[in-house]
């Protein structure tokens, strides 16, 4: 049976390297996707998310479980998102990631999938990611943390420090931005 | 048709979001926005394009990450790019650095390469010749005549060994001239061997053309597809700044007629 987070967490608390590197291995994916779909770029998602582990592993001896292990590592890549944010005073900018190269991704598309609609899959993948470009950050925290790890609104709530109605109100006015600008680049690409 | 007006007297947008959601709570709201619901025809189709916008939403993933982790106990750190990240890595910023460095990297490996292997380039009479390894210089042809007059003087005094070496030596030199020739007679002549390697290459060379050719037109696409998109949003930024400045514009001119009406008014008193 698989050790739960908090079983790793308190033998990576006693020495156990290993016990750590499996928390790695379970959350590094779901951090860079937060980092990614918070700051738009890839390599500095992946520096977020190395910098997430590092930091979590050194302020490791002070946790102390008040809350899940995931939502204290959601809580570190946050503040690094935002850090990045300010740091850089821009808007997050999706960019397409580096080398694409279409007959590379052909060989990764389904067997039923033609080069054209992997292309217009990552259209559509690439509308969403402008869409959500131009939310505030606060709007595009909101829904990424709901929409993609699928947390409760409390759980938000606590994570980024505000009301549980306010959480709701910027999901729902960011959703509201997203469904007319998706609506814009649909009609745009008619 | 959708009904503009709703009557609903909660928090309208907090039970949308309840309902998208589908959070299961069994509030006295929750329920009474669901019997709103089906009375409410603006309600229901709002839901229903945000459920729409949460299905497109769902099909954005990220990039795939090019990290591959490992933790080690003598690691300082506790993380550490593993050698194929390092590599990916290394490959990344090589690509990045400038083509006169590519190029003087290139140029220092190998003259590094030509110091290690012994290369010689020689041009003479005798023609272009280049020799790579630890052999000696190949004797010219006066002083391997010579040679063989000074070898009997003190073979008397070396070793019974020498000599076997030295047929040995030979023996291997004319092997070598051997295999110069047939290949200097092979390069000289293309056989039926080259003319197929060459259609095959001549394929190769086609295959990979049309593959560019694809590659570059499905890229072409896409940059239009993005230069397009990129000037709606430019249009739509530039429409709403119009939009503020003219607003301001309105303000102002209105607050000069206020102006002018009040002067207007005063002069009239007088």
């Amino acid at each position: 049976m698989p050790w739960t987070d908090e079983e790793l967490v308190a033998r990576s608390i006693g020495g156990d390297a290993d016990s750590f590197n499996e928390l790695v291995l379970r959350w590094e994916r779901p951090i860079y996707a937060l980092a990614y779909r918070t700051i738009g770029r890839e390599e500095d998602a992946r520096d977020v998310c190395q910098e997430t582990f590092l930091r979590a592993f050194r302020a490791l001896p002070g946790f102390r479980g008040q809350a899940k292990f995931s939502s204290w590592l959601y809580r570190i890549a946050l503040n690094l998102c935002r850090d990045w944010v300010r740091r850089e005073r821009r808007t997050p900018v999706v960019q397409p990631p580096e080398d694409i190269d279409l007959i590379e991704l052909a060989a990764a598309a389904e067997p039923s999938e033609s080069i054209e609609d992997l292309v217009a899959r990552k259209d559509l993948s690439r509308l969403v990611e402008r869409a959500m470009a131009l939310l505030p950050e606060e709007q595009r925290t909101a829904i990424v943390l709901k929409e993609y790890h699928g947390l409760t609104f409390q759980e938000i709530s606590e994570l980024v420090g505000c009301p549980l109605s306010t959480v709701k109100t910027r999901l729902y006015q960011g959703l509201t931005v997203l469904r007319r600008e998706l609506a814009k680049n649909h009609k745009a690409q008619l | 048709m959708t009904d503009s007006y709703c009557g609903y007297d909660g928090n309208r947008e907090d039970a949308l979001i309840a309902c998208l959601y589908d959070d299961g709570a069994e509030t006295p709201e929750r329920a009474a926005f669901d019997a709103h619901l089906a009375t409410c025809g603006r309600c229901r189709d709002e839901l229903a394009s945000l459920r729409g916008v949460r299905a497109q939403l769902a099909r954005w993933s990220p990039p795939e990450p090019a990290f591959a982790r490992q933790l080690s106990n003598a690691s300082p750190s506790p993380i550490r790019l593993s050698k194929s990240s390092d590599r990916a890595q290394s490959a990344t910023s090589w690509r990045r650095a400038p083509a006169w460095a590519q190029v003087a990297a290139a140029l220092l490996f190998l003259g590094v390469s030509a110091a290690i292997a012994n290369f010689d380039v020689r041009y003479d009479a005798n023609g272009l010749r280049v020799r790579t390894g630890w052999m000696q210089p190949e004797a010219t042809p006066a002083a391997s005549a010579a040679a063989p007059a000074a070898r009997p003087a003190s073979a008397a005094a070396a070793a019974p060994w020498q000599a076997d070496l030295a047929a040995l030596e030979r023996q291997i030199r004319s092997e070598l001239r051997d295999v110069r020739t047939t290949a200097a007679a092979a390069a000289q002549r293309p056989t039926a061997s080259d003319a197929d390697l060459l259609r095959r290459v001549r394929a190769l060379v086609d295959d990979s053309e049309r593959r560019q050719q694809g590659e570059l037109a499905l890229r072409l696409a896409e940059a239009l597809r993005d230069i397009s998109a990129q000037r709606q949003a430019d249009l739509v930024k530039i429409d709403r700044t119009l939009g503020v400045v003219q607003n301001n514009l309105g303000v102002e001119v209105m607050k000069d007629r206020q102006r002018l009406n009040l002067l207007y008014r005063a002069s009239q008193r007088q």
